[in-house]
């Protein structure tokens, strides 16, 4: 397999976005991607897009051949990857293995998710819990955040874990975000705040959960033995990895682990020969935070059940054991499903460039993501190293 | 009671794991041969969340108490349950079948809810 590297990022704001369509993001992120990568005047191989809901929320199909004609790409090849909120980790995947076989020499990957338009009560919502397992989860009303609040509760009376110590990682992913001028919200809670927040799952409260976001961000990735011709610092994707879990999520003997986490981490890890130890930098999928404490178990940080003790004790601030989520994560850089993916690759690219300002974690080398398709699901991992 | 209101799970003939009705192949050893389980009246309450944002399907509730619940002889269950009040880890409910909902489409959805005994 040929090496794969990053040689440049684009990211929209995220957040409300009113005057922008689906495709507006899309191309704003992708021409952006494409001039940080000094590829302007390149034909590109291959575009993959990334987005989940564009026929739902957007009523649009064909999002990657409309993105390649806009762009100006044409006749690259254009596929449009839908695994639910890890599109964005799928796409990358996908581009990753084009790639390294040889088949192509330079992809981009651009995922978007446009939201906020959607103004029926529990719409969105309504729209995400289409991924559930139908007659055994959605029919009753189950969505995505109320998933998050039965793990959340079977988490608490399995660890003995108080509900602050989980909520803390929202006042973290908070005060990063601060720092992060692409993110949804740029603002510090308390802990004080956050525990008097509405309640949206019990026990889980609108402050534990990720907005809903309009948003894109985009990727261009190259053969490394070309990469040093368009940029001087390209980053490598160095270990891939995804697998599944089941469908039905009381279906899993013990639903506080993410088995389909510790199989593509493991994969990931092995594909770029490092340990859980080796990483510097950890962008988790917080849509929710429970989602944060129990993926820095599973994906090798911390003891089954002291992820949420950890986060509490200050050990995955910047400057901790390690740093997870410093774009502000989900929770504040903001959720537009199909972006999600990529953008977490991105903070990765800028935080081992040395680019990611006041939210940048010291002498990074090393970062690995967990996007999440579904709840748990169907999980890829991104390992990245500075070349 | 027709075959709907009665909860059923599959068992594989091959090896002996207990699974939701809609697997074609044993989730552990890819076997087709089932028998079908029915579950015992009574089950245990394994963690539950009330939802104050629900789906758009329940547009005409605040808010929606979920449970997912085990019987006695390991079926698994998610619904809605009766009470919003004083839920508990472990406490027993029985299964009801009834109609739940109005899809947006005007459909009328039946299903179980679990009520509290
Ligand atoms: C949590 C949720 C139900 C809140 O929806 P809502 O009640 O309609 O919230 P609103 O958009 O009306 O926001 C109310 C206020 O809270 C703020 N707010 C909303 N969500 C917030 C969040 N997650 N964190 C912090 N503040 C938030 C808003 O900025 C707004 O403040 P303002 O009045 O000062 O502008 C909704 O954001 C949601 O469903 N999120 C989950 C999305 C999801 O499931 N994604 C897929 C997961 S894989
Ligand atoms: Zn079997």
């Amino acid at each position: 397999m040929r090496e794969v590297a990053i040689i440049g990022v684009g990211h929209t704001k995220f957040g409300r976005l009113n005057d922008k369509s689906l495709l507006d993001l899309l191309c704003e992120a992708s021409l952006e991607a494409i001039e940080d990568s000094n590829t302007s005047n390149t034909d590109f191989d291959s575009v993959y897009v990334a987005s989940m809901l564009a026929e739902t929320l957007n009523h649009m199909t064909g999002v990657a051949s409309a993105l390649v004609d806009r762009i100006g790409l044409l006749p690259a090849a254009a596929d449009h990857i839908k695994n639910g909120p890890a599109s964005g980790g799928s796409a990358i995947k996908n581009a990753f293995y084009a790639i390294a076989s040889g088949a192509c020499e330079l992809v981009l990957v651009s995922g978007a998710e446009k939201m906020t338009h959607i103004t029926l009560p529990g719409g969105v919502t309504s729209a995400v819990a289409t991924m559930t397992h139908h007659n055994a989860e959605r029919i009753h009303g189950a969505s995505l955040p109320s998933f998050a609040g039965l793990l959340t509760r079977s988490y608490m009376e399995k660890y003995n874990v108080p509900k602050e110590w989980i909520t803390s990682i929202a006042v973290k992913n908070h005060r990063n975000g601060l720092n992060n001028p692409y993110a949804h919200f740029q603002k510090e809670i308390t802990l004080k705040k956050a525990m008097e927040s509405p309640i949206i799952a019990d026990p889980l409260q609108l402050y534990d959960i990720c907005p809903i976001s309009d948003g894109a961000a985009a990727i261009v990735m190259c053969d490394a033995n070309i990469a040093k011709k368009y940029c001087d610092s390209p980053i490598l994707i160095t270990g891939v990895g995804q697998a599944t879990d089941t469908h039905i999520i009381y279906e899993r003997e013990d639903v506080t682990v993410l088995n389909a986490l510790r199989i593509c981490s493991k994969q990931a890890y092995d594909m770029a020969k490092k340990t859980p130890n080796d990483i510097d930098v950890f962008e988790a999928h917080d849509a929710f935070t429970i989602l944060e404490a129990i993926q820095s178990e599973d994906i090798g940080f911390f003891k089954k059940g002291e992820g949420a003790k950890a986060a509490h004790e200050g050990l995955t601030e910047i400057g901790g054991k390690i740093p997870i989520n410093p774009s502000g994560g989900l929770k504040a850089r903001g959720h537009p499903l199909g972006a999600t993916g990529v953008a977490q690759v991105i903070e990765l690219v800028w935080q081992l460039r040395g680019e990611a300002g006041k939210r940048q974690v010291a002498d990074a080398d090393t970062g690995i993501t967990c996007n999440f398709g579904g709840f748990g699901n169907n999980i890829v991992s991104i390992l990245v190293e500075r070349m | 009671m027709n075959s709907k209101e009665r909860i059923e799970w599959k068992k594989c003939n091959n090896c002996g794991f207990l699974q939701y009705p809609t697997h074609l192949r044993c989730l552990k050893c890819k076997s087709k041969d089932f028998i079908l389980v029915e579950t015992s009246s009574v089950c245990n309450l394994l963690s539950y969340t009330i939802l104050n944002a629900p789906p758009a399907e329940f547009r005409n509730q605040k808010s929606l108490a979920l449970g997912i619940v085990e019987f006695e002889n390991g079926i698994r269950a998610l619904g809605q349950i009766s009470s919003k009040e004083d839920l508990e880890i472990g406490m027993k409910l029985k299964p009801i079948y009834k109609k739940i909902c109005e899809n947006l489409d005007g459909s009328e959805v039946y299903t179980h809810i679990f009520e509290p005994i």
